[in-house]
């Protein structure tokens, strides 16, 4: 090897030693909650920085998400599967459709773009949702569900999918449903309550 | 140059062993692959324009960067690099090569999809560059026995390597924020956060028969351990006394989630891998050793 690529490479070695001291300390620096690496880097830099504060505070409840559909030939709300839609980890709360409730819940777009896609593929057919596929809906109700976590030696229960209506009212929040003129323009009534 | 700067170019010139790198680019792959199954069973759901995708947000804090879904072909074609990088890398074709290609698609998807993205996801593209940066496929892989076979020569056992300073580095760090995160949040005031994790969908047969069977204060037990593990990771693995009683704690504490938290458990081999790779202590990589050398043929003579 000549000198001047051995001096080349010597320059590479040092630079990517340079890099990875730099992403070390952004992943240290993340992770302790200090929001340096946040302020100073692209967010689609620093994204890969977050790996580190896993679980820092204690769950308050368990929590699962579900949606409900506006049959119109009803005028009712019932429960909607979405898991034939968000096949991915379909019955674990890596299931996309738990995560962006999880993360988008109070983003009136992306919440209109999911109410847009539940609708558009229910209304397709072909799948076994909970509703009939002869019955189209208008419409989307999406809510969180809060089960409270056991104290320690009393009996326990395995978690499982339970309808939504089995849980006491205090255990659901509804946090979207379409509007009702949404509602109407879709099934082509005029709906009149959306409760 | 100062002697602080001169230990620390000493201790990156170190040479170690080669195997410590085979043993991520072989592990971290598979664990990665693990992880990515399902997604890529759903390549057109997850990454597609088949199934529900976050629209442009324009700057919200929660959409990394955006890339709109891809055309069904698009997406299965990602998912097949993703598939045959990780090959080549594992089996030692093209190693470096597989491992920069395999890096780069994970990026992407890391990118593409938020609601399908977690540690692992956001972690593995380094683990893998930093694979390509050392001496990976030198020894244990197809291109390794067809080099050793060619020009006879042995393949070097020990190298200087930052590549292998950085994988272990990483695991440590981790700890070390995440550490600080727990005791910054409820770890050190409430008695029972792991306990409260134990009871969603995540929870696996055996996470049910631990709590069902454990009185409560075991809980508590193994919260201080782990934020003494974590907080402490620094010291463990920087003294030789405790790295390796720090090596099985930290492999021991990998394989609880794994088998308590279902979809973690590739988190967990992940993990256990950079931990296997980083601190296996010298004495037990012998066999390993022994194996490649096995493996590595000897030229036939003329």
């Amino acid at each position: 090897m000549s000198p001047r690529t051995a001096a080349w490479r010597a320059r590479g070695r040092l630079a990517l030693e340079i890099l990875a001291a730099i992403y070390l300390a952004g992943v240290w620096l993340d992770g302790t909650g200090t929001g340096i690496p946040e302020r100073v880097l692209p967010r689609a830099l620093s994204y890969f920085l977050q790996v580190a504060a896993l679980f820092p505070t204690a769950a308050v409840a368990s929590i699962d998400y579900r949606a409900e559909g506006f049959v119109c030939q009803e005028g009712q709300w019932r429960e909607l599967d979405t898991r034939p839609y968000f096949p991915i980890d379909a019955n674990d709360k890596e299931n996309r459709f738990s995560r962006v409730m999880h993360f988008f819940r109070d983003n009136r777009k992306t919440m209109n773009a999911l109410d847009a896609y539940l609708v558009e593929r229910h209304d397709a057919g072909g799948n076994e949702d909970g509703i009939a596929a002869d019955r189209s809906i208008g419409g989307v109700r999406l809510s969180s569900l809060r089960i409270p976590i056991p104290p320690p030696g009393s009996v326990l229960e395995r978690p499982s999918r339970r309808p939504l209506a089995s849980y006491p009212e205090e255990q659901r929040k509804i946090f979207y449903h379409t509007t009702r003129s949404k509602l109407s323009e879709r099934c082509g009534t005029d709906v009149e309550s959306t409760k | 140059m100062h002697w602080r700067l001169r230990r620390i170019a000493f201790w990156l010139n170190e040479p170690l062993a080669v195997l410590r790198i085979e043993i991520v680019r072989i592990g971290a792959p598979l664990a990665i692959l693990g992880f990515l199954s399902k997604r890529l069973a759903h390549a057109d759901e997850w990454i597609g324009d088949g199934g529900f995708h976050v629209p442009d947000l324009e700057g919200d804090w929660r959409q990394p960067f955006y890339i709109p879904p891809l055309s069904a072909w698009a997406a299965w074609s990602i998912a097949a690099v993703l598939v045959l990088s990780a090959l080549g890398c594992v089996l030692g074709i093209k190693a470096r090569q597989s491992a920069v290609v395999f890096a780069s698609a994970l990026a992407f998807v890391a990118l593409s999809d938020r609601l399908a993205a977690f540690t692992v996801s956001k972690l593995s593209p380094v683990v893998m560059l930093a694979v390509a940066a050392g001496p990976a496929g030198s020894r244990l892989g197809v291109d390794a026995y067809f080099k050793r076979k060619k020009s006879g020569k042995r393949p070097k056992i020990c190298k200087p390597s930052g590549a292998i300073r950085f994988l272990q580095l990483l695991p440590v760090v981790i700890y070390s924020a995440s550490g600080i995160a727990k005791a910054r949040g409820d770890w050190l005031t409430r008695p029972l956060v792991l306990w409260s994790h134990v009871h969603d969908s995540y929870q696996t047969p055996f996470a049910f028969a631990l709590a069902s069977v454990l009185p409560g204060w075991t809980w508590t037990v193994f919260q201080g351990l782990v934020l003494a593990f974590e907080v402490f990771a620094p010291l463990w693995f920087g003294f030789s006394r405790t790295r390796t009683p720090a090596l099985l704690f930290g492999v021991g504490m990998h394989m609880m989630i794994g088998l308590m938290f279902g979809p973690v458990r590739w988190f967990a081999l992940l993990m256990i891998t950079l931990l296997v790779a980083g601190y296996l202590p010298e004495r037990f990589l012998e066999p390993i050793d022994a194996l490649a050398r096995r493996l590595e043929p000897v030229r036939s003579p003329g």
